[in-house]
């Protein structure tokens, strides 16, 4: 077991390393740089900025060296905690983040838990009832969550909840807690706000899960000792809840490994649907102004928050599947 | 899904049935397997009767995508009334539009005096079918009168350009970007998960890494920094056949996966073993053995890939990091409609949501069939 | 609009709603600058735009209120001694500001939308009354601001400032000829932070300089007659913009800063040591880049300034929040001090569409930036349900999509000899249907044209040049291109190049346009160039690049704006290509005026040279003389077609205003221009809540 583990941290190290080697890359690799998104910006405004100083200016931010250099520097800065300066807030990167990391894993935390909540009920009815009405409604139901696209549907939500509703459903807060600092009457606002986005986020991954949850609870209702439990006078919710749900759920545990980077995904193009103070607003303006400093950041920590949560989702495997465990004591 | 019951007292129909799938090749079996999957047969058929509408884009559109004009700006979805005096003969009125000043909106009201007819197989813009025969002739047209003057059976856009013949050309892009996206993922899928699945040892564990790697990094900001990095004055052509690499280079982890699980059991089977032991080289071994065994569930996988394929288009091109105007496909128009004036005043620009999710659904549901039969441990 | 209209009831709205404003659009006819010389014809949208106006300035000082009031957020504090009374705060020679409706009510908040901390202007425009000189509401009439008075001498080398006793900048020291001095020498002759003379402030090549007359006179002196600096001080300039605006973003302009506060970040005054240290203590890699933050605004809260209200959340948070300035210069003519409302609270918007979507929904009290015509028809459906009002406010430029050929190309000497080519200008210009592009564009509410500016400004060369070449004339246009011998075409009907090179093939640069959609813009033109046999390719491009093409001088047409262009003397980069800065009509030729030869490469075409000399010879000439000039440019401009303008006079850029019924003293109609700081010269501190 402890070898499994190591195994596991070992490659979540090298992940986040390539994550951060990749975000790298790819935010150098637009032409120009900051400077002369900057530079543009000031004339569309009708500013002045000469030559000297942009010169002056890329020696500032160290734009002048060659790539690696800056990988190295940037690296240095973040093992000692310090993110930099996101360029175009001229404030620190990670005063800029903030809240906003922390929002985004509550939305996608949000999304996940409501495509279990979801998923595993209606997955084990479809199983239970099968082809009966309420397995093809599900079904239906899981498939237009897969195949809507999620900004679509965040779109159409939204101008419909302004329409009919006259209320502003954009947003995780409400106008008058949005500035307000953290307390409780904060969090339930959060709480208050989360459904919606985490319907559209979860909606895509629900599906999945019905179909797994179903093929699989399907599969193990067919095995002999079901037969043997039925046979034995067991009332069917405990036959079927006691052993073969709870192996079932075995591929449900890893799959949530590959569902949060998903989700986190989903969450970016949503949270620009609906204007979420989340990451993803932040990275697409970082992107387009190739703020390295910001946008290299969000990169590497939401791979890092994947990373994590695919740590989390296999230790989870573990203490759900013995065989695991077992395993490792060979 | 299952096989039906058995009737009762049926023991020479069933001995007959065993004979039958005994000898039926694997192809036989899948598609005995597969058509008794109804949602499957109909995906498929949506399926091919969309890949149909690709070949055939330029003649379902009746009229040309670019064509402009500011007095047809914004036109609703007009009505195609089908009976004159008891007879079918389809016909659409006239229509005069005019800015009202007071909202705004552009309002257009028919002239129930000008009736104009509609015609099957009617001349319309001229065109270039499978890109050699010259022809102008489209699905349906107008009589008498251009179709881009008066056919409008989607709406118009905001530029006056009808909505049903640009879905017809952003069909084509979306679907055709949907297979070569997948074709490269294919490549590289059967490639890598192939050297990892049968030479095992090192080379599988790199590749492992890098593939586990890859899953765990939301895709998302990946795509979002590559395109971004697109150089701008790149045409049209360059920036699609980028989009597909750069779309096809994060699917292929999952068909490398299922590649190489198969290769591994595959590896250990007995007719593998007996293939070496007669002598058969690798290369033999792995084409005329190996990969039919798997080819099923490789199609499976693939066709259940396109549907991601799509939506990773539609939603670069919807940030505005794809497919850009004059380039047409379902993520550029959705891009187009989506703003406030879109959803409150014109909101049949949003039409070209609806073939991307009937399209996906169809796909999963002929994916769903494929796996089901091709899985020799289903029922 | 439930049921279609029938057609007769349709055609009877039609009537009435023609009549109503054709009536609509009579009344400002009236007013002698707000629309031109002779009543328009009913125009879609008149109804939304009323009568120029706005509040003026009591300059006789006989009649300035001898007793002053103040806001009751302010008197708490001078109750618990943390303010001097107001008699004390505000200066003894007060800017007094005649309200346009009545005197108002203290209190409130203003909400507003802002997209980030690039959209300083946001907030800028609101607060530029610490203008030295600024313009009164139609925008033509320079007016004293933070400068009582001033006066420039008969030779134009010099401007003297006298400012206002008593002044004092936000946090209670006095503001005095010092601060104009302390910018001059501690930060604008500082190579470190300012690299290189700015040419607002030079005369014929040569810098300019202040001289202290005394703790309230400072004087503007040059080695040459620059009749235009009076100009300049009132525009939108680094010299004359204020404070606020001019040292935001990192420059270092505004010709005064405080003293009093700006020393400590300065190595002059301390050590290089000591103020590197502070500079890393908060984050930043130089003392350089520590002091433009420190001197700007809107990022720091502790900054004293001039304007009515001042930062207290700056804006790379998202809230940009102002509060009111307690020793603000304004008062009304009972004498309360101005402003009248209380707080300025912009939240920030992800995107535009969030931000127009909120305007919608009324979380906005006045919003004219960001705010897209395009969705006019929205606004407008809301406006009951929400409790706002839509106002338009057509600009005063020319065009708002204009195609600036670039006059210094090189690259494809074919392509170079056409865009060098007169007839080949107009004959492009032509071809282009610009009802087409304004019904669908701007929803029908600009004028279609030329690049020249509105009638009503005396810097327009007529009437007649608003049409001159800019009609749709596909006949005379094909007919032109035929003449200059472009006669040839392929089997699509395009013409071919006379190189033998295939096709004739022109790009069309564009980039994701602020308020208008360039980049749709461009493909609609497109289209229309096929009649004329010409093909376009459109390309957009991310805003860097589309500048950085530009100045690298690879691009041949880019679209853009040509807002500022109106007022020529002031903000002439879109109309001729003269700042090095941005120059889309040749970088080269800019390089080559501004440096007198030197650099770049001159214009070969004698009416551009033309052109740039009558320009340069504009600082020399007094005010009536200049507008003969520019008239004079602006003809050549037309006639030649360097820049191509399709559609503008327009709301598109910051017209489209959405007014919540709450406020008061707001204008009818407010001049839409750069110059006059929109809103500002409606000054924004007499707005009010009226309950």
């Amino acid at each position: 077991m402890l070898a499994y583990l190591a195994r596991r941290l070992i490659l979540a190290v090298l992940t986040t390393w390539a994550v951060s080697v990749l975000a790298y890359v790819v935010i150098q690799l637009p032409p120009g740089d900051y400077i002369s998104s900057y530079i543009a910006q000031m004339s569309a405004s009708g500013s002045f900025v000469s030559q000297q100083e942009a010169e002056a200016l890329r020696q500032q931010y160290g734009l002048d060296k060659p790539i690696w250099v800056q990988y190295m520097r940037w690296m240095g800065m973040v093992m000692q905690g310090n993110f930099g300066m996101a360029l175009e807030w001229h404030r620190p990167v990670s005063e800029v983040i903030g809240d906003r990391l922390w929002l985004t894993m509550a939305v996608s935390g949000a999304a996940i838990l409501l495509t279990w909540l979801l998923a595993l009920p209606i997955g084990i009815y479809s199983a239970v009832r099968q082809y009966s009405v309420g397995d093809y409604v599900a079904t239906f139901i899981g498939f237009i969550g897969l195949a809507v696209p999620s900004f679509m549907l965040a779109l159409v939500l939204m101008y419909l909840g302004f329409t009919l509703f006259g209320m502003n459903i954009g947003g995780l807060f409400s106008d008058e807690m949005a500035q307000a600092p953290w307390s409780w009457t904060k969090a339930w606002d959060l709480i208050k706000h989360l459904p919606l986005p985490a319907v559209i986020l979860g909606l895509g991954g629900t599906a999945q899960l019905i179909r797994i949850m179903r093929a699989n609870l399907l599969d193990e209702l067919r095995k002999p000792y079901v037969v043997t439990a039925r046979a034995r006078g067991l009332s069917e919710w405990r036959v079927i809840l006691k052993y073969p749900v709870r192996v079932a759920l075995n591929p449900f545990a890893s799959t949530v490994g590959y569902l949060l980077p998903y989700v986190v995904s989903g969450s970016i193009i949503v949270s620009l649907v609906l204007s979420l103070p989340t990451v993803g607003p932040l990275l697409l303006r970082a992107l387009v102004a190739q703020d390295m400093f910001l946008a290299g950041t969000i990169v590497l920590l939401l791979g890092l928050m994947t990373v994590i949560g695919t740590l989390i989702s296999d230790l989870l495997l573990m203490w759900i599947d013995p065989r695991i465990r077992l395993e490792g004591r060979k | 899904m299952d096989r039906p019951e058995d009737p009762a007292g049926g023991q020479e129909i069933a001995e007959r049935e065993e004979e039958r799938i005994s000898v039926a090749t694997q192809w036989q079996l899948m598609w005995w397997r597969f058509r008794r999957h109804r949602l499957a047969m109909i995906g498929t058929a949506v399926v091919l009767l969309f890949y149909a509408a690709v070949v055939f884009a330029d003649f379902l559109a009746y009229a040309d995508p670019g064509a402009s004009e500011a007095q047809r700006s914004l036109l609703p979805p007009q009505r195609i009334h089908l009976f004159q005096d008891g007879r079918l003969a389809p016909y659409v009125y006239g229509l005069t539009g005019k800015r009202d000043p007071m909202t705004f909106k552009r309002v257009y009201t028919p002239d129930p005096e000008k009736k104009i007819p509609v015609r099957f197989f009617a001349r319309g813009f001229e065109y270039r079918f499978l890109g050699v025969f010259l022809t102008d002739r489209h699905l349906i047209g107008l009589e008498g009168a251009r179709a881009e003057e008066g056919l409008f059976v989607l709406g118009t856009d905001e530029q006056g350009r009808d909505l049903w013949s640009r879905l017809m050309y952003g069909t084509r892009t979306s679907l055709t970007i949907g297979l070569l996206g997948v074709a490269m993922s294919l490549v590289l899928g059967v490639v890598l998960g192939g050297i990892s699945g049968l030479y095992g040892g090192l080379l599988d564990t790199v590749i492992q890494r890098i593939i586990e790697i890859l899953r765990s990094i939301p895709t998302i900001p990946l795509w979002m920094g590559l395109a971004a990095a697109l150089p701008n004055d790149w045409t049209v052509m360059q920036v699609y056949f980028a989009i597909t690499l750069i779309i096809s280079l994060v699917g292929w982890t999952e068909l490398a996966r299922v590649v190489r699980g198969r290769f591994l059991s595959l590896r250990e089977e007995d007719f593998v073993m007996a293939a070496e032991l007669c002598g058969s080289s690798r290369t033999r071994i792995i084409v005329s053995h190996l990969i039919p065994s798997f080819l099923s569930h490789i199609i499976a996988a693939t066709t259940l890939a396109i549907p991601a394929m799509i939506i990773s288009e539609t939603s670069l091109s919807f940030l505005g990091l794809g497919l850009r105007p004059p380039a047409i496909s379902w993520g550029v128009l959705l891009q187009q409609a989506q703003n406030i004036q879109a959803l409150a005043i014109s909101p049949w620009l949003l039409s070209a949501s609806v073939p991307v999710i009937i399209v996906i659904l169809a796909l999963n549901f002929m994916g769903d069939g494929l796996r089901d039969a091709a899985d020799p441990y289903g029922q | 609009m439930a049921t279609k209209p029938t057609r007769r009831e349709f055609l009877r709205d039609a009537a009435l709603a023609a009549g109503g404003t054709a009536l609509a659009g009579a009344l400002p006819a009236a007013t002698a600058s707000a629309q031109g010389a002779k009543a328009p014809e009913a125009k879609i949208g008149a109804q939304l735009i009323g009568k120029l106006e706005g509040p003026e300035l009591v300059l006789d000082a006989t009649k300035w209120p001898k007793k002053f009031a103040e806001a009751p957020m302010l008197a708490e504090m001078v109750k618990a001694g943390k303010l001097p009374p107001v008699e004390k705060r505000v200066p003894d020679e007060p800017m007094v500001v005649k309200p346009l409706h009545s005197i108002g009510r203290y209190g409130g908040t203003w909400r507003r939308g802002f997209t980030g901390p690039g959209d300083g202007e946001n907030g800028n425009r609101i607060v530029s009354t610490d203008k030295i000189l600024f313009w009164d509401y139609t925008g033509n009439k320079v007016m004293p601001c933070v400068a009582k008075e001033w006066k420039q001498s008969d030779d134009g080398k010099s401007v003297t400032i006298h400012l206002r006793k008593g002044m004092k900048w936000s946090d209670g020291a006095p503001f005095t000829a010092n601060d104009f001095m302390f910018w001059y020498e501690e930060v604008y002759l500082n190579k470190d932070l300012v690299p290189t003379p700015h040419p607002d402030f030079m005369a014929n090549g040569k810098s300019g300089s202040i001289r202290k007359v005394d703790d309230f006179t400072v004087v503007f002196e040059f080695q040459d007659p620059n009749f235009l600096f009076v100009d300049i001080l009132a525009g939108s300039t680094a010299i004359g913009g204020g404070q606020a605006t001019q040292a935001q973003a990192g420059r270092g302009m505004g010709a005064y800063m405080p003293a009093h506060y700006i020393k400590q970040f300065l190595p002059k005054f301390s050590s290089k040591e000591e103020v590197e240290k502070k500079a890393k203590a908060a984050g930043f890699d130089s003392w350089v880049s520590y002091i433009k933050s420190r001197w700007d605004w809107a990022l720091n809260p502790e900054l004293p300034v001039l304007t009515p209200w001042k930062t207290v959340t700056p804006i790379n948070t998202p809230a940009w929040v102002l509060e009111r300035n307690p020793y603000y210069m304004g008062v009304d003519t009972a004498g309360n001090q101005l402003p009248y409302i209380d707080r300025i609270s912009m939240t920030l918007a992800e995107n535009l569409e969030v931000l127009n979507l909120r305007a919608i929904a009324g979380q906005y009290d006045l919003q004219e930036r960001h705010t897209a015509l395009a969705k006019l028809p929205v606004f407008l459906e809301n406006r009951a349900k929400v409790g706002y009002d839509v106002r338009l406010d057509p600009a005063l430029n020319g065009s708002d999509a204009t195609l600036q050929t670039n006059q210094a190309y090189e690259a494809d000497p074919e392509i170079a000899k056409w865009l060098h080519t007169s007839d080949f200008r107009r004959a492009l210009s032509m071809g282009i249907d610009r009802d087409q592009l304004n019904e669908t564009f701007w929803v029908g509410v600009g004028t279609s044209g030329s690049v020249a500016p509105a009638e009503s400004l005396p810097y327009s060369p007529g009437p007649e040049w608003r049409k001159k070449w800019s009609t749709l004339d596909v006949k005379q246009a094909n007919a032109l291109l035929d003449k200059i011998g472009l006669g040839k075409k392929d089997g699509e009907g395009y013409r071919l190049r006379t190189d033998g090179k295939g096709r004739l093939r022109l790009e069309l640069q564009t980039s994701a346009g602020a308020f208008v959609p360039h980049t749709q813009i461009a493909e609609m033109i497109k289209e229309q160039w096929k009649k004329i046999g010409v093909q376009a390719d459109v390309k957009e491009m991310e805003r860097s690049l589309f500048f950085t093409r530009a100045a690298s001088n690879e691009h041949q047409i880019a679209l853009w704006a040509n807002d500022g262009s109106e007022v020529l003397f002031l903000f002439p980069r879109h109309a001729l290509p003269l700042d090095p800065v941005q120059a889309l009509l040749g970088t080269p030729i800019a390089r080559w005026f501004a440096s007198n030869g030197a650099q770049g490469k001159g214009p070969k075409d004698p009416r551009m040279i033309s052109a740039l000399e009558m320009y340069r010879s504009a600082n020399g000439k007094k005010t009536q003389e200049r507008y003969k000039v520019a008239q004079e440019i602006w003809k050549i401009l037309v006639d030649e077609q360097y820049s191509i303008g399709t559609v503008g006079l327009s709301p598109a850029t910051m017209g489209v205003r959405i007014v919540s019924n709450k406020l008061g003293n707001i204008p009818a109609r407010q001049t839409n221009a750069q110059h006059a700081r929109t809103p500002c010269s409606s000054h924004p501190a007499t707005f009010f809540y009226k309950a």
